[in-house]
């Protein structure tokens, strides 16, 4: 079943990307195309074949020791330095229930 | 509203907790090693991996790892050997890849259980009707109708991920077939009835559905909103210390009936967690937070409520009042015909009520998939046993010991296994001590401990008191040598001098006189002054000796032994 | 003495090592390269002369001292713009992150540097790497050296456009579906996308966790082979949860024999349509090639490849979507100004900061992953890798590489394919690679007959065995290149060649 522009909206919404104009019904065209090209895939949900989520063979219980990196550590102000907007010290944003669209 | 026992009456309270325990004891975050941050100044503890940086890269922590695995051994919990981490994904500041690095399906520890005694007046919560051929039913429902109390864990059951057990192909399928059938077939809930004794006192076990492990969220300040409430902030400000610390999660089956048992599981669990040394298990400082999931039901009906989901019980008060609280309102609605909504709702202590946070109209889609980033897990025996090994003696062990070596009483025996440096220090001043003198050094540990640790603000550790003081203070209560006020006296003054108890006793004179021929001429200067009230007791009013034994109490300075002042006085009046 | 561009990394990290060079003229050299060609190429984000002067004089002051050089001292290297390099920014060619600066170093670009690389520039590459083109950089196209109206390939196409304009002798890519092996075709260079864990991704910004790898590019197999060694050296990156041990063997492996060896050759590749003639007739006579120098050709059989586009186009975009969902304009990256809420801010910081096809591919991503068509299709595409991943395991069983192209074509016109779904299909040849997490190289085999422009032949190894990838490949230069040593095929692109950058 195609996605319809709805469907592509709350996509949209999920994923913080604000479509306009155009774009939502581009959006659609082309996640319909897409979806259409990764048809094939749903042949393989076969029940005898386990899932590959980790293309690295046997490899497994990989952790560090709980020992401190001081190394990697960022300073304060490394750390708010590529921040859009930081108050004292600390990132800051706008609003989350502010008045908005659809607030 | 009713009262809650009115209500339990005819509804039954199908309760479920998720408890949150940050492991405050481990030295780094859960994937990076930044220090874990207790009190230091806003983003300061932060690295590229925590602060979600663009290539930054996760590597667990392996003591985060031992300390799940040693929270569900002590839990009781199966060991899962093949476990994966996985991404949860929703837009918030305060993850900050928004995705929280989180188990899936299979968590390292699953089913679970701890036994509660619910005693005292906490019984009686729970209605005489909730035990028996019922309650099995009651629990076969409850539990085949909410396998798994967490949104995003119903999202998997519903939508069949649950088919992922299976970490990766080096994992033969009998394995994840294994973990499948374990996960849908271990619904036993007659393993989970009540049992009552005479006394009205009765023992539930609560079976524990997982533990998971995960990372913690940043904090956030709400600036220009009422009380940093987020509902009105003109901003909200974020420090990412807190960001990535390890964080265990806890959910339990739906078994809880009554607030009393909440609390009590949650009291339990936080002693066994002190006692692994894995958290400081601090609910002001939140690295233990509980939520709750409450539902309500007839009695007999075999059919869920609509349940809703409780936030900001971060007491043990908080934590049965805003339950019984949930539970009163909801049987209000439902008997005045109206509706309980699935929402999030807070409890106000201040204003002891829950308001609404947030309505959850559908269930939320977090996008789960296996972390790319992160191996499998494929715990080996030997990992597993040397957890094993380091878990110490366990709360419930040690209360049974104490209650048979020391011949201590249960209740007191529980309290002192529920603490480690409490514990410690009772084990060393009791040792080699039996009967009355052991069951004082309990009552000392259980009564003027915690009293003199809230007035100083001190930790047991270095509260002052060394054993050998308790020890000697319990034995001078013991043999009468001096009267329990005095002991409080003793106490105090021991624990600000560093003195031994024999020294103050006699330096300041408090010996208890138990001599009665001494005794014989206080109450008689005492009664030649206060013939009223001699005169008023032989009238019959038995009441006025406590005056009486109480001016012969002042008479001597607090030396005489009151009981024995009593029994002259009666002698002396019949 | 000699053209800059004329040297491999080779010849002047022997030169400097010896005092022949200076590696604060090599370094200049290379700078004056790139400024005499940047104005047609293009390739580059960022070029850092503070930086590789620096490098330089700690290289020669390291020679003055008489300390003893690291393998790759003075040689200037160029790395892709989502490679973290302090003192840099790393934008990963896109709005989102146009003045990101970067707070750290990334371990592959760590290591380049602790092999005596000197750091040049930061290239161009197709947005957070989702492209086959590099045109879809918020900032500029890249044009290929041998003919400035075609594309370089992609997404590393800036890379392998600085290697083949002589600019620099070698360069860091990142490969998520051939990323690598494509543009190095397109190019005229060699690249090789090792296994995946061979090379840390700790630092460079990720596009598909499970499938990014980092590999070199070189103008010769051995500049290759002595990149792969430093990537290596210092074994497994406690930084990276995925990376695994490797020994620095690459180097060794350029003088190993194919003879007695059998290499695959899977018929249904090279009779699949959209193959160009030129590109097949230029694998075949690579092919050919290894017969001669005594290798024998065995047709296998993968039966699940038809999967792989599709496995590909599932996995990546969810993945990326997962990746990508940080870039929410709050700890960095842009962030849209005068916004009355948070979610307003997110949702339009992430519509300006990101370009067309990377809110596609996470459009595409957030579907996959909701409820319901996660199970129908990524864990669909999972079992298909494992499948996948068991037909290599299967082929490897009876050949020790298989030959296959590395792109259908040779370098196409900047915007002549335009329909994003069409430009998934030119990395046909490449992605079953990144889906099984094998390792490849693509080397040149020398001009295609009727286009003129580069052609290559891709050989692909089992896991872990990436040291077959260079005695196979320097087996195929030397073929085409006439020489019995390492040579280039095709050198630096005509038009660029001698283009500023003398060495005294």
């Amino acid at each position: 079943m195609a996605l319809t522009e709805s469907d592509v909206r709350g996509i949209a919404d999920y994923a913080r990307i604000a479509l306009e104009g155009e774009e939502l019904s581009q959006m659609t065209a082309y996640m319909n195309d897409a979806v259409a090209m990764l048809e094939p895939i749903l042949a393989y949900n076969l029940p005898d074949v386990d899932p590959t989520f980790h293309p690295i063979g046997d490899l497994s219980n990989v952790m560090r020791e709980d020992a401190c990196d001081t190394g990697r550590g960022l300073s304060i102000d490394a750390a708010l330095d590529n921040a859009g907007s930081s108050r004292d010290r600390y990132f800051r944003v706008p609003s989350i229930l502010g008045e908005g669209d659809d607030a | 509203m009713k009262e809650l026992t009115e209500v339990l009456r005819d509804w039954e309270a199908v309760i479920g907790l998720e408890i949150h325990t940050e492991l405050t004891t481990l030295d780094t975050k859960m994937f990076c090693g930044c220090k874990l941050s207790h009190d230091d100044e806003p983003n300061t503890n932060v690295c590229p991996v925590c602060l979600g940086l663009p290539g930054a890269l996760p590597v667990p922590n392996k003591r985060a790892i031992e300390y799940i695995v040693k929270a569900g051994i002590a839990t009781n919990c199966e060991i899962q050997k093949h476990s994966m981490f996985y991404r949860k994904h929703y837009f918030y500041p305060d993850m900050a890849k928004n995705f929280q690095t989180t188990q899936g399906p299979v968590a390292f520890a699953m089913h679970g259980h701890l036994d509660l005694e619910v005693t005292g007046r906490g019984a009686a919560e729970r209605p005489e009707c909730a035990f028996g051929e019922a309650e099995a039913a009651s629990l076969a429902s409850a539990s085949a109708g909410a396998v798994g109390l967490s949104a995003d864990l119903s999202r998997m059951a519903g939508e069949g991920a649950w088919d992922e057990t299976n970490p990766s192909p080096s994992v033969p399928a009998a394995a994840s077939e294994g973990a499948l059938a374990a996960l849908s077939g271990y619904d036993t809930a007659a393993f989970a009835l009540p049992e009552r004794h005479e006394d009205g006192s009765y023992t539930v076990p609560i079976r524990i559905l997982r533990i998971h492990m995960e990372e913690d969220a940043a904090k956030m300040v709400h600036v220009g909103g009422e009380e940093g409430r987020i509902g009105g902030a003109a901003e909200s400000l974020i420090d990412y210390n807190r960001c990535g610390t390890p964080l265990i999660e806890l959910v339990t089956e739906p078994d809880l009936r009554t607030p009393e048992e909440a609390r009590l599981f949650m009291e339990k669990l936080r002693r066994i967690f002190m006692t692994l040394g894995i958290s400081d298990c601090s609910m002001e400082k939140g690295s233990m937070r509980c939520d709750g999931n409450v539902s309500l039901r007839r009695r007999g009906d075999t059919r869920l409520g609509t349940k809703t989901e409780l936030k900001n019980l971060n007491s043990f008060k908080a934590l049965h009042d805003g339950l019984a609280y949930e539970i009163c309102r909801q049987a209000e609605v439902l008997e005045e015909g109206g509706i309980i909504y699935q929402e999030t709702r807070h409890w106000e202590p201040s204003r002891k009520r829950t308001v609404v946070m947030r309505v959850k109209e559908t269930a939320d889609d977090y996008r789960f998939f296996p972390d790319p980033d992160l191996a499998p897990f494929d715990l080996t025996d030997e990992f597993i046993e040397h957890c094993r090994a380091e878990i110490p003696e366990l709360p419930d062990a040690k209360r049974d010991r104490y209650e048979h070596d020391f011949g201590i009483k249960r209740a007191d025996a529980e309290q002192i296994a529920g603490d480690p440096a409490v514990a410690e220090l009772f084990e060393e001043a009791a040792s080699g001590l039996a009967g009355k003198e052991a069951q004082t050094v309990a009552n000392l540990v259980v009564n003027e401990l915690p009293a003199h640790l809230k007035a100083t603000g001190a930790a047991v550790e270095d509260c002052g008191i060394a054993p050998e003081q308790l020890r000697s203070l319990a034995k001078l209560l013991a043999s009468d040598a001096i009267s329990s006020n005095q002991g409080h006296e003793v106490f105090v003054a021991m624990a600000e001098t560093g003195e031994d108890p024999e020294q103050i006793v006699d330096a300041r004179g408090m010996r208890q006189v138990n001599d009665t021929d001494a005794l014989q001429a206080t109450v008689d200067e005492v009664l030649a002054r206060c013939s009223d009230q001699a005169q008023q007791y032989r009238d019959g009013n038995q009441k006025v000796i406590g005056f009486l034994v109480g001016q012969c109490m002042k008479a001597s300075r607090g030396t005489g032994n009151p009981k024995l002042f009593n029994e002259l006085l009666r002698k002396a009046l019949s | 003495m000699a053209a800059f561009d004329s040297l491999s990394a080779r010849e002047l990290a022997a030169a400097i090592s010896a005092g022949d060079l200076s590696a604060r003229e090599v370094a200049e050299a290379s700078l004056e390269a790139i400024s005499a060609r940047e104005s047609e190429v293009q390739a580059f984000l960022q070029v850092t002369p503070e930086l590789a002067l620096e490098a330089a004089d700690r290289v020669d002051a390291a020679r003055a001292a008489g300390d003893v050089l690291p393998p790759l001292a003075g040689v200037p290297v160029a790395v892709k713009d989502n490679m973290n390099l302090q003192g840099t920014r790393t934008t990963c060619a896109s709005r989102m992150l146009e003045s990101y600066e970067s707070p750290y170093t990334a371990t592959c670009v760590q290591r380049m540097l602790d092999a005596g690389c000197v750091p040049v520039g930061k290239t161009n590459m197709d947005e957070f790497a989702f492209g086959s083109s590099t045109d879809t950089s918020a900032f500029h196209p890249t044009n290929n050296p041998w003919d400035v109206m075609r594309v370089p390939g992609g997404s590393s196409g800036g890379s392998a456009a600085a290697v083949a304009a002589g600019e620099v002798p070698i360069s860091l890519g990142s490969d998520t579906g051939g990323s690598i092996r494509q543009p190095a075709a397109l190019c005229g260079v060699v690249g090789m996308k090792p296994t995946y864990g061979a090379v840390s991704r700790y630092g460079v910004v990720a596009f598909g966790s499970s499938l990014d790898q980092v590999g070199p590019f070189g103008r010769t197999v051995e500049d290759v082979a002595l990149a792969m060694d430093a990537l290596v050296s210092g074994g497994h990156d406690r930084c990276d949860s995925t990376s695994q041990e490797v020994e620095p063997v690459f180097a060794r492996a350029l003088s190993g024999s194919v003879k007695g060896c059998r290499v695959g050759i899977i018929p249904s590749f090279m009779e699949a349509d959209g193959l160009t003639s030129e590109v097949r007739r230029g694998v075949e006579s690579a092919a050919r090639a290894l017969e001669e120098a005594g290798a024998e050709l065995v047709d296998v059989d993968l039966p699940h490849l038809d999967a792989a586009i599709s496995a590909y186009y599932v996995i990546g975009p969810a993945e990326a979507f997962s990746n990508l969902a940080r870039f929410d304009g709050i700890r960095y990256g842009y962030q849209e100004p005068d916004c009355r809420n948070l979610a307003e801010q997110s949702a339009r910081s992430r519509a300006h900061g990101f370009g067309a096809e990377a809110k596609r591919r996470q459009m595409l991503g957030a579907y996959l992953l909701s409820s319901g068509i996660y199970d129908k299709y990524y864990y669909a595409a999972q079992k298909a890798r494992t499948l996948i991943t068991a037909d290599y395991a299967a082929a490897y069983e009876r050949v020790d590489v298989i030959i296959m192209p590395a792109s259908p074509m040779v370098a196409f016109e900047h915007g002549a394919i335009s329909d994003p779904t069409q430009m998934y299909l030119s990395d046909m040849y490449t992605i079953s690679i990144n889906i099984a997490g094998n390792g490849g190289i693509t080397v040149p085999v020398g001009l295609g007959e009727s286009s003129g422009l580069p052609v290559a032949a891709q050989l692909v190894a089992p896991a872990f065995k990436d040291e077959r990838l260079i005695t196979f490949g320097a087996a195929v230069e030397r073929a085409f290149s006439g020489a019995d040593f390492s040579a280039p095929v095709l050198g630096v692109a005509p038009a660029c060649a001698g283009k500023g950058g003398e060495l005294a």
